[in-house]
C-alpha cells in the first residue's frame, strides 16, 4: 500500500489548493511563463543549432508544461500571463552564447529556489506534489548548464540564487532570501 | 405448501446419505486428535518461518528518519568508493566530485536528523538495512564480478541510481508530510540530490544529445539521461551493472523508494 494512502486517515491536509495556495501558484505560473518566453527568445534567435538547440527547445517545452499543469490546478483563476518583471529583467542579458547559458542557469536556479519557498507554504497536497516535481526538474536544468559545455562542479551543484517568491511565502529559515 | 412434503422415501434416503458423507469428508479434512500439526503439509521442501514486517505509525518523524537512513546509504557508498580506490583510469578525476557528494550527504543527514530531533524523535545515524541488503550489496556483487571490465563506470552508475533514489524519496514523501515547512525542507535537499544525479549522468552519457531521454537501439533500454522527464518522476530506477553477456547486455537491477517495510519506524535502531 502506498505510504500516502496508509497515512491518509491520520492527517488530512486539504487536497485542493486553498485561496492562499492559489495566489502562490498564480505567481509560480506567471514566473514559468516568463521563463518559457525567455527560452523561446533564445531558440528563435538561431544562435544555437543541432543538439544544443534541441536541448533548449526541450527545456522551453518543459516550462510550458509546468505553466499548463499549474493552470490545471488554478482553473479559471489562472492569469495565463507571464511575469513581465522577470521577463524584462533578463531579456537584455540574452546576447552572447556564454551570457545566454549563464542567464538561463540563473533563471533555473531562481525558479528552483522560488518554488521551494512556495512549497513551504502550500497547504494543498495536489499543489505541493506538483511543485515538488517541478523543483527536481528545474534543479536538473540548472545543473546541466554547469556541466555543459564544460564541467564546473560548483556551478553544477551550488545554487547561489535568491528566491523571488512573494513575501508571504517566505519560510523562517536563513537559507532563503526574499525579494521585495 | 412446502416442497419437502412432496419428497419420496427414496429421495429422503439419498439426502441423508449425502449429508452423512459430506460431514465425514469435512471431518477428515480437519485437525486430527493426537497428530502434531505441521506448517510443511502440502508443500515441497521446508517453509521458513514467517517474520512479520516491521510496522508502526507513519509519522513525520518516521518519514524523516527514513530519509536520513538513505543519506547514510549514500555516505557509506561514497566512503567505500573513495577509500577503496574504485574510481580508476579516466574515472579517477571524479574523486573530488565523490568527496563533495559524500560531504553533501553528511550535511543532509545532519539537517534531516536535526528536524527529527526538533519534532521530538530520535536521530537515525546509520544506513537503511533493507536498501543496503536489496540494492547496494547485490549491486556491489555485480560490479566486482570477475571479468567485469567496467568496474569504475558501474560504480558511477550505482552512485547515479542512489542519487535518483534519494531524490525520489524526498519528492515522494511530500504527499505524506503534514507540515508545509517540512515539505519545503525535504525538497531543498532533493534539489541538491537531483543536481548530483546530473553530474553523474553526464559522466555516464555525456553531451547535449543525451540530456533528454533516449533509447539504446541495440538493447532497447533507456539510456542514462540528465533530465529524463519534464517533471520529477516517481518510478522504478533501473541500473545496468556487472559483466556483460555475449550480446553485450549487462544485468539489470531495479530500485524503488522505501515502502512500508523499509521505513525507519520509531523502534528501529542502528
Amino acid at each position: 500500500m502506498p505510504i500516502a494512502k496508509q497515512r491518509a486517515p491520520r492527517s488530512a491536509p486539504p487536497k485542493q489548493p486553498t485561496s492562499n495556495d492559489k495566489q502562490l501558484l498564480a505567481f509560480a505560473q506567471e514566473a514559468e511563463l516568463a521563463v518559457h518566453d525567455l527560452y523561446a527568445t533564445v531558440v528563435s534567435s538561431s544562435k544555437f543549432t543541432g543538439d544544443e538547440a534541441a536541448m533548449l527547445s526541450m527545456f522551453t517545452e518543459h516550462h510550458k508544461a509546468y505553466a499548463q499543469a499549474i493552470n490545471g490546478l488554478l482553473g479559471k483563476e489562472a492569469t495565463n500571463r507571464r511575469n513581465e518583471s522577470i521577463y524584462q529583467t533578463y531579456v537584455g542579458q540574452l546576447t552572447t552564447m556564454q551570457s545566454i547559458y549563464a542567464t538561463l542557469q540563473a533563471l533555473e536556479n531562481t525558479l528552483a529556489k522560488t518554488h521551494i519557498d512556495i512549497l513551504g507554504n502550500l497547504e494543498g497536497i495536489d499543489g505541493a506534489q506538483l511543485v515538488a516535481s517541478i523543483i527536481t526538474a528545474e534543479a536538473r536544468h540548472a545543473a546541466v548548464f554547469g556541466t555543459l559545455p564544460t564541467l564546473s562542479l560548483s556551478s553544477a551543484l551550488d545554487n547561489p540564487a535568491a528566491s523571488i517568491a512573494p513575501a508571504s511565502s517566505a519560510p523562517a529559515t536563513p537559507e532563503t532570501t526574499v525579494a521585495p | 405448501m412446502s416442497n419437502f412434503e412432496n419428497l419420496s422415501r427414496r429421495e429422503l434416503l439419498r439426502i441423508s446419505a449425502l449429508s452423512i458423507g459430506g460431514t465425514a469428508f469435512l471431518a477428515a479434512c480437519g485437525k486430527q486428535s493426537g497428530v502434531q500439526s505441521s506448517a510443511n503439509i502440502a508443500s515441497a521442501g521446508s517453509v521458513p518461518s514467517l517474520q512479520p514486517a516491521n510496522s508502526g505509525d507513519i509519522t513525520d518523524i518516521v518519514l524523516l528518519r527514513t530519509a536520513a537512513s538513505l543519506e547514510y546509504n549514500a555516505i557509506d557508498t561514497y566512503n567505500m568508493v573513495i577509500e577503496d580506490g574504485l574510481l580508476t583510469g579516466d574515472f579517477a578525476k571524479l574523486s573530488d566530485a565523490a568527496k563533495r557528494f559524500r560531504d553533501d550527504h553528511v550535511a543532509h543527514a545532519a539537517a534531516i536528523n536535526s528536524l527529527v530531533v526538533s519534532l521530538g524523535g530520535k536521530a537515525h545515524e546509520c544506513a537503511n538495512e533493507r536498501v543496503d541488503r536489496l540494492y547496494i550489496q547485490p549491486a556491489l556483487k555485480l560490479i566486482t564480478t570477475e571479468g567485469n571490465e567496467d568496474t569504475s563506470r558501474d560504480v558511477v552508475a550505482l552512485a547515479h541510481a542512489l542519487e535518483n533514489l534519494a531524490t525520489q524519496t524526498y519528492q515522494g514523501v511530500v504527499g505524506s508530510l503534514t507540515s508545509p515547512k517540512l515539505r519545503g525542507d525535504a525538497m531543498r535537499i532533493a534539489h541538491d540530490e537531483a543536481r548530483h544525479a546530473v553530474v553523474l549522468a553526464q559522466v555516464l552519457n555525456p553531451g547535449f544529445a543525451s540530456v533528454g531521454p533516449t533509447v539504446n537501439e541495440a538493447t532497447g533500454k533507456a539510456n542514462v539521461a540528465s533530465v529524463p522527464s519534464a517533471f520529477g518522476a516517481l518510478a522504478i530506477i533501473q541500473v545496468s551493472l556487472g559483466k556483460a553477456n555475449a550480446e553485450g547486455v549487462k544485468p539489470s537491477l531495479n530500485m524503488e523508494t522505501p515502502s512500508l517495510n523499509g521505513l525507519i519506524y520509531d523502534n528501529v535502531t542502528c
